[in-house]
């Protein structure tokens, strides 16, 4: 087979089709058409489109590479310390991701899961909470000051200025807006909640741990 | 098997190829340097989390994107094609035809990392995983590839031999399939992207295929190619190798469900990955008992060679046991998986392709390497740096992993357990910057000698081997 030049490539080309078709399509016609599932319960349909303010946000999450150190995917209550960190009651399954546009599942954590993070409980946190740690950061976590602008106030205080205190205030006369990308970086954030129940992610018993057939 | 003639060491295959091929090495290891800047900061930033924080540019996403990026498509990338079609043109029989392609593949190539390297740097990257280069040099990479692969294939389509022999099927292999498996990765992710998590399985695959059809083809074949001629023996159980190649184009990349474990994604993925690892490991075994006699071998391609086997080796065993499920609940989503990554591309790939370069460039340039202290230097800090950096990443996220694991541990107790082996891996990326900057060094003096002294430059004159090897010690 490979003596002969056209054989070597045509068998290239065919263990290439076969990985390829394997996995990207195989998977592709698994879950390409899945569809959101409708709650008669709650008398909606899950999960919800992100508005167009978080669809934004997500590309900033991108362009900023914060999936280089937070996953998106939470792991099921027996398989890590997931649910017990308070990432979320139940994994994540293929249908929590259908309307994003560019899912971010991530491979690292050296900071905690955010695919649940408006959802946490006993306590999310809220805007201003993130908006802080954006501007100041702490010894876990970088500051991304450039996603603010420190400027002189003119006329009245903006509404949407940080309440910095101590060290962090600003200058007199002056206040730390955030800009645009961190708004959105933050409604983006606010949307992450999976709090809603899928069947195919209720958790299992553990005498049949088998996920087999959990995504259909 | 045959090798082919080895009256001259310094063939016409040789001094046709000359500049196109050093053009390739240097912007490789130009490249190489450049990424080991990038590794240093990002590795500084995950203990120091402020480290540069004030300028966009530099975010850690940022910056690791960078690296990543300019150590595949520029380190690796450069050197494996450069030594690829050395080896094609060697093999085949005659001087390479279409170098002028190459070059100007080359310069395109170059041209079009750098412009999405700074793409990345403002934000433009497409965060997948080794296809974090914007969507807008994408389609020039593929150009520009194929421009450098034409005289590969001519060579391989022209050979004057009638059998062939390893290193030739891998680096066809790889020039070969890298166009296929960009173009399809291209499509799914950024130009028609497939829905939700099929994007995650989709680049889970793409960066597979990126390391079992491209990068390993290209650094076995650097390796089958020089290992008999350092040792000056046949490969035993040769009769294996077919097979081991075979096993390692098909089944390759249906190992990348391995990280995808306890995901949102259908189960038979991992699982597949896991049976897919389990079969890999005969084309593991089957490389080092085809390249064992380079174990007892001396002189510094040997030395690199061998190393860089044994890492090619474990790292591929990691792979089996780290795909089974019981071993990724520790060690996926931490640095474990990136000491993995590391064993691979840094001490195995690279390894393979340094050793490579050690024999090579002084047979492209017709004359023995600038300085043996550098070259000695090089050795013992790399060796030394991968050691370290691949170490201390692994028991980072081992104890990493065993403290995620347990709910009551928060994040900053994890980042204090930590901290003493990141700043080992910031010191380990120090050492191998330093080292690599040495052997940049060394290749531009080694360069500029045959520039400057044009007479000799172009002679075809027998040189007894062992003038052309590095001193060892």
């Amino acid at each position: 087979m490979i003596k002969n030049g056209f054989f070597f490539f045509v068998g290239l080309l065919v263990a290439f089709v076969i990985g390829w078709g394997g996995i990207a399509l195989g998977s592709h016609k698994q879950l390409g058409a899945l569809a959101p599932y409708f709650d008669d319960g709650e008398g909606s349909s899950f999960p919800t489109r992100p508005q167009g303010v978080a669809a934004r946000g997500q590309l900033v999450y991108a362009d900023l590479g914060c999936a280089s150190c937070h996953t998106q995917q939470v792991r099921r209550p027996d398989f890590g310390s997931d649910k017990d960190r308070g990432w979320g009651e139940r994994q994540s399954v293929a249908r929590d991701y259908i309307h994003q546009g560019r899912p971010q599942l991530g491979s690292l954590r050296v900071g905690p899961d955010l695919t649940n993070l408006a959802g946490r409980k006993p306590s999310a946190p809220d805007a201003e909470d993130l908006l802080k740690l954006l501007y100041t950061g702490s010894a876990l976590h970088p500051s991304y000051r450039f996603l603010f602008d420190d400027r002189k106030i003119v006329g009245q205080r903006s509404e949407s200025a940080l309440r910095l205190l101590g060290s962090l205030a600003p200058a007199p006369g002056h206040e730390v807006v955030p800009t645009e990308r961190a708004q959105t970086l933050v409604a983006y954030l606010l949307s992450l909640n999976t709090s809603y129940e899928f069947p195919e992610a209720r958790p299992v018993a553990p005498a049949v741990a088998a996920k087999e057939g959990a995504h259909k | 098997m045959s090798s082919p003639s080895n009256n001259a060491e310094v063939t016409a295959v040789d001094t046709a190829g000359r500049w196109p091929l050093l053009l390739l090495l240097a912007s490789g290891l130009s490249w190489l340097v450049i990424s080991g800047v990038l590794a240093l900061v990002a590795s500084i930033q995950l203990h120091s989390p402020t480290f540069l924080t004030d300028c966009a540019w530099f975010t850690h996403g940022r910056v690791s994107a960078m690296a990543e990026t300019s150590f595949v498509y520029g380190w690796a990338a450069n050197a494996g094609l450069g030594l690829g079609l050395w080896i094609l043109g060697r093999l085949g029989g005659s001087p390479l035809r279409a170098l002028n392609w190459s070059v100007v593949g080359a310069l395109f190539w170059n041209a079009g990392l750098t412009l999405g390297l700074i793409g990345i740097a403002t934000g433009d990257a497409t965060s997948f995983s080794l296809l974090q280069l914007p969507r807008y040099v994408q389609p020039l990479m593929v150009a520009a590839y194929a421009a450098i692969g034409v005289s590969g294939i001519l060579a391989w389509n022209g050979r004057r031999t009638d059998g062939t022999h390893a290193a030739q099927w891998y680096a066809v292999a790889a020039l070969f399939l890298f166009p296929w498996l960009l173009i399809a990765a291209q499509s799914m992710l950024l130009w028609s992207p497939v829905r939700g998590v099929l994007q995650a399985v989709t680049a889970g695959w793409y960066v597979q295929g990126v390391f079992t059809l491209w990068l390993a083809p290209l650094a076995l074949a650097a390796a089958y190619y020089v290992v008999p001629k350092t040792t000056g023996r046949v490969y035993p159980s040769y009769e294996f190798a077919p097979l081991a190649f075979w096993t390692l184009i098909f089944v390759g990349a249906f190992t990348g469900g391995r990280h995808l474990i306890g995901g949102p994604v259908p189960a038979w993925i991992p699982t597949l990955a896991n049976a897919a690892c389990s079969l890999l490991l005969f084309h593991y075994l089957v490389v080092v008992l085809n390249l064992r006699s380079v174990f007892s071998a001396a002189g510094v391609a040997a030395r690199f060679i061998s190393v860089g086997l044994i890492a090619y080796f474990v790292s591929g065993s990691l792979d089996f046991i780290t795909s089974f499920r019981g071993v990724a609940l520790v060690t996926q989503f931490t640095y474990f998986a990136q000491a993995q990554q590391q064993l691979a591309v840094y001490g195995g790939i690279s390894l393979l392709l340094f050793g490579a370069i050690y024999f090579a460039v002084p047979r492209l340039t017709g004359r023995a390497w600038a300085s043996g202290a550098f070259v000695q230097g090089h050795m013992v800090l790399v060796l030394l740096g991968v050691a370290l950096l691949v170490g201390s990443l692994g028991l980072a996220g081992w104890i990493q992993g065993h403290a995620l694991n347990d709910a009551k541990v928060p994040f900053s107790a994890i980042a204090a357990s930590t901290r003493p082996w990141l700043l080992a891996v910031t010191a380990a990326h120090g050492i191998l910057l330093l080292a690599n900057l040495l052997l940049l060094v060394n290749f531009a003096r080694s360069v500029y000698s045959v520039c400057c002294s044009c007479s000799q430059a172009g002679e075809l004159a027998f040189r007894q081997p062992s003038t052309m090897e590095a001193p060892t010690s």
